[in-house]
């Protein structure tokens, strides 16, 4: 994108090349990069106050924004926006942060875990030599994660443990089985290994939210960040993992424009215009139900979002 | 071992026979409880039976197995005979108690009475809190520090048993519980992605080897992201870790690359503090103040301990506390072994057979541990057994 496009007004504006927006580490740590090679400066805006920015204008100013993923099927969700608040924001990046969002720029970073996208990507990397995260993505729809986990009924023998909810299938111990003695790694397919990796960080990742959700009684949980990437087993996982916590009390929803929030709010944060009261239209009509029946590898939610997807609209200055 | 028949009387003066061992088998260890009657008692030798006046004193033992050795553990129970002809049943709980019960009766002729696992864990963490001295510690900056447990202050508290997995229970009184939550997250996980990552042959070697370790090779600490600042604003320091393993990403690394000890420290690191971070959010739930830890997990090890302390300590601005026990293990077996129909533990009098120091906190040499016992065969407790 050409960075002067969007910024030439007919007012008497500085058209000033010389700062751009960023949110980040990367604005602190890379400050000094951008200075050197493009002669620019980096404006920092607040991590936590992008992602919320970014957030509250997907879900009040984009069409089919937030969608709820239960039993296979996609559906998207309408937003009231008198309804909208608050409700918990997990952006699973790197690490994840969870943040409890009472409205426009009121929130508070409320927890997060260490446990997220990196590890999966680290640890994903380091059992099974895949290259990059969409990789081990991949490889984790062919997996089987019984032949890694140890489950209820493996230790039960068989049986379920119903006393206390738990039926034979449920997982006991993430990884149990790899302790086997007769086992390598080399032993173990990498499809399963990253199945159960998956599995696990996800489900720890709905837990978590869950129980900070619940802390503040908070129903809707929206999850953004770059893990999801509308893969099924994720979303199937942190869904029920919210579901079964909450005894159906709180829901996982997902986002089109997941790992952009911080971008977006940061692009929000220029003085000269606001997006508040933006109007948007779909480039790309869209079913208003984006279930699919039968191909669970199909999805036409999943644009390429780094090229071919973009947002028709129109910005107002406040 | 002697013979450990025990025989006791009723009020008719009857004999009675008093069971002896209790097992918990679990999906990585199997733990047994066993009391032994001291030597030197009275014993008719020729009808082998002793009156009883007040209770018979003795020791408990206890000992571990690793569930795939289960064979070990039948030759260990057959050798010290530590159940007798006229034995028909041994309580035992756990999921193995299930799993083995044929392999029980195939092998040396007795049934498994089967005693559910959160009633026998919870059973056994009162048993311990409220007669053993010095049992629950709590481990703060390098320091071990018994503490005193108030009998009329006792609950309700969280049990966080950490095993293959991890049960967390709310804990209301005697008998008085429900398991409210868990994790998959847990000690078999450790192990697990341990010995995948590592080549270790054993629990122990792993954690041997984390004391070595760096955990700043494999995560990455916010200060990496922030260009080695802070994040104070969200109260995250530049060395607090943003994404555990998220270093591990680099494409110029591969597992070989990197130091086994890095691997397992930043793995302990990672699910020590998960356990800590979802067993807060639990007692904060139901607005509980302390959290008991027990299973094997923990094993005394001063990072797991360290870590899990901090990890509540910070989620609950200091308001929880961590709390360590040295029979963390055998909450089980002990509770399985109070469940014998003929005679209660509940007033039973424990002296500590080996003398533990009050304060057993140890400032230099994190390696010396006075707590840490070879729970397997040397440290038994002295004890005395009553009719209920």
């Amino acid at each position: 994108m050409n960075v002067n496009s969007g910024f030439q007004h007919q007012e008497n504006c500085t058209n000033d090349r010389s700062f751009i927006k960023a949110t980040g580490g990367g604005a602190y740590k890379f400050s000094e990069l951008f200075k050197e090679k493009l002669g620019i400066s980096l404006e920092k805006e607040d991590e936590m106050d992008c992602l919320v920015t970014g957030a509250n204008f997907l879900l009040k100013a984009v069409n089919q924004e937030a969608f709820t993923y239960l039993n296979g099927s996609k559906e998207f969700v309408q937003i009231d926006h008198n309804d909208l608040y608050p409700y918990l924001l997990v952006n699973i990046g790197s690490g994840v942060s969870m943040i409890k969002v009472d409205g426009d720029g009121k929130f508070e970073r409320v927890s997060g875990t260490s446990v997220g996208g990196g590890t999966f990507w680290g640890l994903g990397k380091l059992l099974t030599k895949s290259q990059s995260f969409d990789e081990l993505l991949e490889l984790s729809h062919r997996g089987d994660n019984r032949a890694i986990d140890t489950l209820v009924g493996d230790i039960y023998g068989g049986m379920d443990y119903l006393k206390i909810g738990l039926s034979s299938t449920t997982i006991a111990s993430s990884f149990g089985k790899a302790t086997s003695h007769n086992k390598e790694l080399e032993d173990y397919k990498p499809e399963d290994i990253s199945r159960s990796l998956l599995r696990m960080i996800s489900n720890n990742i709905g837990q978590i939210s869950y129980l900070n959700a619940l802390r503040f009684g908070l129903k809707r949980i929206i999850f953004g960040g770059f893990f999801i990437r509308s893969h099924s087993y994720t979303m199937d996982t942190i869904a029920v993992a919210v579901h079964f916590w909450s005894k159906g009390e709180a829901k996982a929803m997902f986002l089109r424009h997941e790992g952009f929030l911080g971008a977006l709010g940061a692009f929000m944060s220029y003085e000269t215009h606001s997006l508040d009261d933006l109007v948007v239209n779909q480039v790309m009509p869209l079913p208003v139900n984006a279930s699919l029946g039968t191909d669970t590898n199909y999805d036409p939610l999943e644009g390429d979002l780094n090229g071919t997807e973009s947002i028709q609209c129109s910005v107002y200055r406040a």
